[in-house]
This record gives C-alpha cells, structure tokens and sequence, in this order.
C-alpha cells in the first residue's frame, strides 16, 4: 500500500509526464492530465489516512540512480551555461560540480540513509497542497496553453513539452516534501531547479530566457550551498548517518558544530524562496505563461525555499541564527512590501507579495516558538490557496483583455464581474479578516514578541501590504453609473480550478478550528514540541503564552473565527445580495462642470464646450518606493543580514 | 448572552454618544471662530433629514462598501466593549477602512478618488501606530487582551504615554481635523469637494456619518484603555484629547497626505518604537 502511495506521489507524475510529452492530441493530452491530476489528489488525501510513516524503498539501487541523474542535471547546466555564453550559470553549475565531484570522488561517500523518507505530518500537509492545487493549476494550463498559443501564433505547438515540465514538477516536490536523506533532498532541489529554468524559457524569447538564466543561476548559488553543507556534516559527523534530516534535527540544538551546515541550509532555502537579494528571479519568472507563476507562487518551488527553512527550525532552535533568519525574513517582508506599491504590473504586484509573505514565514520559523511555527504552516496553506487562485484569476485577466498592466484593468467589474468577483475575494483573503492569511499574520504578530523588531517590521509590512491591494483592487471596481453587467462565459478548464480554490479558501477559513486541531497543531508538533495556539470548537482559537504565570490566566489573544464570517457576511453578502439598484436612481458623477451626456458617459464640456473624456490614474508612488530608489539600499541590507546570517552559523550560542 | 446584551447596547447607545459629540465639536468650533453655531442635536436633525431624502447613486458597489463600513465599525466597537483581542479590533477597524476606500474607487468620480487615494495614505498613517499600540500593551501586560487591561491596576498612561501622545494625531486623522482632514472635511474644500464622501448623497451620506459616531466613540474608547482603572479617569482624558483636537483643528491649516505620511512614519513609529524598547529593556528582557 505505501510502495504504491509513494510511488503515485513521486513516480507517476514522472511516468505521466513522458505520456503527456508523446501525446500531441490536445483532448487525449488532457484527458492524461486530468486523471494524473485526479490520482494524485486521491492520492494525497489516502496520506492523511496512512501517515505518518517512514519508508526506505527496495529492490532498486535508486540511491546510484539518483547520482546519475545528479550528474546528467549538472552536465545540462554547463552545457546552457555554455550555450547561452552565461558566464553566471557557468560558474554557479561548476561550483555545484565541484564539491559534488569531491563528496563522490574525494571522500567516496555512499549516503545511505534510513529511512530515505520520512512523512509526517508537515510533510502530508505540503503533499496536500502540492497534489490538489498544484493538480487544479496542471488542469487550468491545459487550456491556458491553448489560448497562449493561439495568441502568439505559434506554427508548432509546445504544449506537450510545457505541461510535461508541469506535472514533472509536482513529482519533485512531492519527493523533495517526503526525503529524508538529505542527498536525495538535494536531487530533488535540483530537478525543482530544472523544471522551473524548463518553464520561464518556455516561450524561447529573449527575455524569456534571460531570465530563466537568471532564475537558474541564483538557485544554483542554493545548490552549492547545499553540498556544501552535506559535505561539512558528512565529513565532521560520521558519514552517512549525519546525511539524515531527523539526526540534523534532534541533534541540532547540543551539537554546536551543527550550526554551520544549517545555516548554509537555510541560505538555500532563501535563494529557493526568492528572499531579497535574490528576489529578481521570481519577479523575471513573471515572462513565463501564467500558470507557471501559480504554481512557482503557491505549490511548488519557492515553498520549497520555506519547507527546508520550517524543517531546520529545531536544529537552530535558540542560537543567534534563529533571529538572523526571523530578522532576514522580516526585513524581506518590509522591502517587497514597500517595492509592491510602486508596481504597475499587476503579476509583479503578485510577486512581490509572495516573496513578503515567504520572508513572513521564514520570519516565523527563525521565532521559533510553538505559535510562530504554528502561524507558518497555517501561512503556508493558505498563502498557497489564496495565491494560486490571485495567479489563476490574473491569466483569466490577461486572456481577457491581453495586458498585464493594472491600469488596463481599469474598470473590469464592468467587463468581466464574474472574474473581477473572484480576484477581488482573493485579494481580500490575503489581507483582511476574517480570512485565514490574517490568522497566520494575527498568530506571527502575537508571536513576534519575543523578538521585538521582527515584530516592528511586521507592523510596518502589515500596512503596506493593506496599501498595494487596496489600491489594485480600486482599479478593478472603478465603474460608469450604468447598470446589468451581463456574466461574462469561462471554459470549464478555467473555472473548475478558481471556483475550487474559491471554495477552498471560504471551507479552510470557516473550517479552521477542526483543521488546526486535527491537522497543524500536530503538524506544528513534528517541528517544535510545546503548544502555542488551541482550536476548541469551531468558533474559538486561543494563544496561550509560554509560561502560564504571566498575567491574563497566560492567554495571549483570542480571535472569533466565526464570529468574523458573520461579520463579513453581514458586511459584504447581504448588501450584494440585497442591495438593488434601480435605473431611475442612477446619476452622474459630479465634475465640477457640465457633462457631455447620460449617465453612461464620462466625457465633459471643457473649455470652449469642447468635448474631452476625463481618464482616471492610480497612485504608484515611483519616486520614494520605486525600484530605483528602493532596491540599491534594500539589496545591501539585505545581503548584510544573509552575510550575518552565515557568520551566526560560525559564531556559538 | 449577557454579551449579546452588551453588543446590542453598544449598537444603540454609541450613536447617541458620537452623534452629541460631534454637536459639541460643531457648537465649540463655531465659538472659537465668533460664531453662534448649530443646536447641539443639529447632527440628529441632518441624520434623519438625509434618511428621509430619496436614494440616488453613482454605482452600485458604492452603496455596498459605504454600508459594509458601517457594520465593520460597529463590529470593531463591539470587539473594544467586551474586551476582546486588540489586534482583532485593530485588524476590523483597518477593514473599515480599506471598505471607506473602495467605495470611493468604485465609481468613476475625480473628487472620489482624491479622496479614496488620500484616506488610504491616511490607513497607511495610522494603522501602524495602533499596530504598535498593541505590541506596546503587550510588551507592558503580557496580552494581547483589553480585559486585562481593564482588570489592570496600574493605569497604561505612565509606561505608554510617548505612544499616547502617537494616538493623539490617529485621534486627528480618524477625526478628520486639521491639519489631516485630508480625505474629507467637514468645511468645504474647493480642490477636493468632499473627498470620499462626493458622490454619496441622502440615505448613503446619512449612513457615512452613522458610521463616523461609531469611529469617534471607538478612537475615544482606545484612548480610554490608557486609563481604565478607575474608568473616569479615562473617559476625563478622552474628553479633553477630543477637545483638544478641536483646539487643533481651529489653529492648524491643512497639509499634505505625503506630509502626514512622513510624520506619522517619522515621529509616531520612533515614539512608538522607543515606548516598546524602553519597556522591554526596563522589563529585562534583554
């Protein structure tokens, strides 16, 4: 039974995807992809029944296979490196050969660890996330894809190689979720690595494949780190047996010597998370075709980044590096949030917001306190939820009205309501209660005390975050006087996977009380021991602080979970529902002047009864938060605080 | 259920409260500027006249997000009077606001939007002071908690007071005094008309000022908390900030949204910061 879970979880996608490649049938190819979809869904929720369990396969050398595949990944880096003439992914896939070379040749290390994998219950809830909307998202691209394509032209369809790097992906995540030993951790950090280069070079422009360079050579820098670490605990822990997640945990916090190879893991994990500096690789991944931003975004690949940060946290547990990684994660969630207001792309605002909310959690996990691992994993979920339904709304969008830009999105509740409607509830569920982003970000800030200016940084992050998405969201609603907006029609492949997520975020959020107790708070559990936040029933959740003996019977806070939704359901829902409008109540805006018409005009008289339209701008504020004002000093605080990171895994506590 | 009671009391004594003060705020500024001034009940009066007038609007969304601004001021009042988390009620009255917000984007009106823009700078200004207010009553109680607060002995005001006097200008801006009446005035304003409020007439203007009764008892009501033991104390103190507000708006000019913006995030987060690190180096933390 386990043999066939794992082997659905991590095998079939890659079995699938071969199929998906050979078939150049567009229904047949989605037909494939709907049912390997639909398997791993089931797949995932059969582990919720099964786990948590630990599992070593048999019967197959596969740890040799996983040096061959090591070293085809690494020779195909070289060989872009020297195809595109860049220099960057050149060096970056050459200091990955090297000590890769030296951990096979020099020390003739075998790493067998047992057991390989380890699927506990953080593990099952990134499996969940990975297969079901990774899943969705893999079902939207099928006729994404199409529509792409049609767009461009295109005179061979790439649609086969693109879904095949796609469902490929969740393969390598659903391995890199479950490994323990952290060689074959490392193989599939580098096939995630592969796959995303694959996917932003996908449509082979230029800039398109500038920035998969880009993307590739940063995460490299990731890689290096990373063996580099392996090779420190190989040689200084005795072998093979130190290669193991579990033993680098537990033996984390009374082995000081420890403290280095995971801080060079957790600099991996910042690269794979696009934390500041390195967060121009997601921004340039933005070129590739929507749905690979919805998966980079919310399943796949920077929740990577975080997975291996969250993992380690007991290993750093109370050193100095712990509040160098809460302090870098912080600052990173300031930055980008600043950065976010100044953009005028819509997906880049969407970027930046991912990479605030990974430095977010990241933060949580340097805390490291039962409440800060509890509001990452709960930021995780419904980060992943609320993102990949913002990206899959964006694609709609784009396919809409072909821009990008937000200012061309002027007005959409007019065009498009019903698509307008579900960004809007994204957009709301990522910063406004009651929805379960704002949980996680309640649960980090009653967290952060314990390092306060982690928490003064949340503060200042918390309200730029409520400026940019306001301010995009005015765009959208920004409407004529004019009434009957007729439903706009969506392909199935489209609205199945937003209407799914949409769901998903009202079920979660409403659902969180039993959800926490049965699934996070056990999950928090395999990461640091100790409780923090108590679910009892479905309305109430509670934080207790760390001693009892503190004032308030220890209660930290309490947040009304059902008590919000009535909130905002007597709020929103019923005026939408209830609140018509008839035609005869309609007027026009004022305009300090004589109109040019009824109430579905927005031109005027202006001088000399001239008739001019009247065009209305969002604010960016370009000047103080712009990229160029912003990035020069952001950049440098932030590789002073990734350099302070690495030194606080040299210097003791 | 006795809570319920509470909320329903609240729902319906907290209009009468904001509603006279703001009678009194418009009877003092008229003094303070040689005027007679209105009856003290002139806020009631104007209430129930645009209650009575006919319902015209600009769009439909408006008249949601304006109602929706209404109700998620009065849940974040019910969170302030039965004691419950801080940042919840600060998290709720941020809804609030973001709702004030949308509702001038979503129409297409040029004063709206002004307005909208320059209430959000204005979110932007003092929502991380309340932010820090919460982290501060944590850093001194060790909750997040008003009941504690209110169960506690020793007033907040002698460990918080740089963060009371940060409080002070969100008093201003929530007040829409100046210098920050900036999204909207209560004089006329040629550049901007009336802010957000432009294009809401009769029975949505009548709402928006419902909702500003709620606003100015809730921003009170937080100024309260910095002396809520004996609670007379407090509500002394939050009626002299409110009169000194008036004092304020009487002798300031306006200024700017980015000016405002500079300041809160200058003086208001350094008093705040400093507040917070001051209590946990006095606590020992470090």
């Amino acid at each position: 039974m386990i043999d066939g879970m794992m082997a659905i979880a991590i095998l079939l996608p890659v079995v699938a995807g071969f199929l998906i490649f050979a078939i150049r049938n567009y229904y047949l190819r989605g037909a494939v992809v709907i049912v390997t979809a639909l398997l791993l869904i089931a797949n995932s929720i059969l582990f919720t029944v099964k786990g948590p369990f630990t599992y070593t396969p048999t019967g197959f050398d596969w740890g040799n296979l996983i040096t061959v595949l090591d070293w085809a990944i690494l020779a195909l880096y070289i060989y872009l490196g020297l195809k595109l003439r860049n220099w960057l992914v050149l060096i970056f896939s050459i200091t990955q050969v090297i000590p890769l070379a030296y951990f096979e040749f020099g020390l003739k290390a075998h790493a067998e660890v047992q057991p390989a994998f380890v699927v506990d219950h953080l593990a099952i809830i990134m499996t969940l996330i990975i297969s079901i909307i990774g899943s969705l998202i893999c079902i939207y691209a099928i006729r994404y894809m199409r529509d792409h394509e049609e767009h461009l032209h295109l005179q061979k369809s790439r649609q086969s190689r693109f879904l095949f790097y796609l469902v490929l992906f969740l393969g390598a995540m659903n391995g890199l979720v479950f490994a323990n030993n952290l060689m074959w951790l490392y193989f599939f950090w580098e096939v995630t690595t592969l796959c995303c280069y694959m996917l932003i070079a996908h449509d082979q422009t230029e800039i398109a494949i500038h920035n998969a360079a880009r993307a590739l050579w940063m995460n490299c820098t990731g890689g290096t780190a990373f063996l580099l670490a392996i090779i420190y605990l190989y040689q200084n822990h005795g072998g093979p047996a130190a290669l193991s997640i579990q033993n680098v945990i537990a033996g984390g916090v009374h082995n000081v010597a420890l403290i280095l190879p995971v801080a060079l893991l957790c600099f991996t994990g910042c690269t794979k998370a696009a934390q500041m500096p390195f967060q121009s690789w997601l921004l340039g991944a933005m070129v590739a075709p929507t749905p690979v931003s919805a998966l980079l975004h919310s399943s796949t690949m920077v929740k990577a980044g975080v997975y291996l940060v969250l993992r380690l946290a007991p290993a750093y547990a109370g050193t100095y590096l712990s509040t160098a990684v809460a302090l870098t994660g912080a600052f990173t969630f300031l930055a980008t949030s600043a950065l976010a207001i100044s953009q005028t792309t819509g997906k880049r605002v969407l970027a930046y917001s991912t990479i605030a909310n990974l430095g977010l959690i990241i933060a949580c996990a340097g805390i490291n306190t039962p409440l800060s691992i509890a509001a990452a994993i709960l930021l995780i979920i419904f980060h992943a939820v609320s993102k990949g339904l913002l990206f899959l709304c964006a694609g709609t969008i784009e396919h809409k009205i072909w821009s990008r830009e937000i200012e061309d999105m002027e007005g959409l509740a007019a065009k498009a309501p019903l698509v307008t409607f579900i960004t809007a509830v994204g957009m709301l569920s990522m910063f406004m209660p009651p929805f379960g982003m704002l949980l996680g970000k309640w649960i980090a800030l009653e967290a952060a005390y314990k390092i306060p200016l982690a928490a003064i940084l949340f503060v200042l992050a918390s309200t730029l975050t409520i400026v940019f998405w306001t301010k995009w969201l005015g765009r959208l609603l920004q409407v004529m006087p004019k009434l009957g907006w007729p439903l706009e029609k969506m392909s199935l492949s489209y609205a199945v996977p937003l209407w799914v997520l949409l769901i998903g975020i009202f079920v979660l959020g409403i659902g969180i009380g039993p959800i926490y107790t049965d699934f996070i708070s056990v999950a928090t559990s395999n990461v640091i021991s100790g409780t923090g936040v108590i679910a009892s029933g479905w309305n109430s959740i509670t934080l207790t602080a760390a001693s009892a003996a503190q004032k308030g019977g220890g209660l930290l806070g309490s947040y009304p979970v059902w008590a919000l939704f009535l909130v905002l359901a007597v709020a929103l829902l019923i005026p939408m529902l209830f609140f018509g409008v008839k035609p005869k109540q309609l007027r026009q805006v004022y305009l300090c002047g004589e109109q040019a018409g009824g109430v579905d005009t927005d031109e005027w008289l202006a001088e000399a009864d001239i008739k001019t339209k009247f065009i209305l701008g969002g604010y960016y504020f370009q000047g103080t938060l712009g990229e160029k004002a912003l990035n020069p000093w952001a950049n440098t605080i932030a590789i002073l605080l990734l350099a302070i990171m690495i030194v606080c895994g040299v210097i003791v506590k | 259920m006795n809570e319920l009671l509470i909320a329903i009391a609240t729902i319906i004594f907290a209009p009468i409260i904001g509603g006279l003060l703001f009678g009194i705020d418009r009877r003092i500024t008229a003094r303070l500027q040689g005027r007679f001034g209105p009856p003290i009940l002139q806020p009631f009066y104007d209430f129930f006249k645009l209650i009575g007038k006919e319902s015209i609007v600009v769009s439909r969304m408006q008249f949601v997000w304006i109602y929706s601004y209404l109700v998620l001021m009065i849940a974040s009042l019910i969170c302030l009077v039965l004691q419950s988390d801080f940042l919840v009620l600060v998290f709720l009255l941020g809804f609030a606001g973001v709702s004030l917000v949308l509702g001038g984007f979503s129409t297409k009106s040029p004063y709206s939007h002004f307005g909208a823009n320059r209430e959000l700078l204005q979110i932007m200004a003092y929502e991380p002071v309340l932010l820090l207010l919460a982290i501060g009553i944590y850093a001194q109680n060790g909750t997040f908690l008003i009941s504690t607060i209110i169960a506690q002995g020793k007033p907040l005001l002698f460990s918080l007071w740089p963060l009371f006097i940060a409080v002070l200008y969100v008093l201003t801006i929530k007040m829409r005094k100046s210098p920050f009446d900036i999204s909207t005035s209560h004089h006329a304003h040629q550049e901007i008309v009336k802010g957000v409020t432009t294009e809401y007439s009769g029975p949505q203007l009548a709402l928006y000022s419902l909702a500003e009764w709620y606003e100015i008892v809730l921003v009170l009501g937080i100024i309260v908390l910095f002396w809520a033991n004996p609670i007379w104390v407090g509500v002394l103190i939050a009626l002299a900030a409110f009169v000194l507000e008036l004092l304020i708006d009487n002798v300031a000019a306006r200024m700017t949204a980015r000016w405002m913006v500079r300041l809160s995030w200058s003086v208001g987060l350094i008093l705040g910061i400093l507040n917070i690190a001051y209590i946990y180096f006095a606590k020992g933390v470090f």
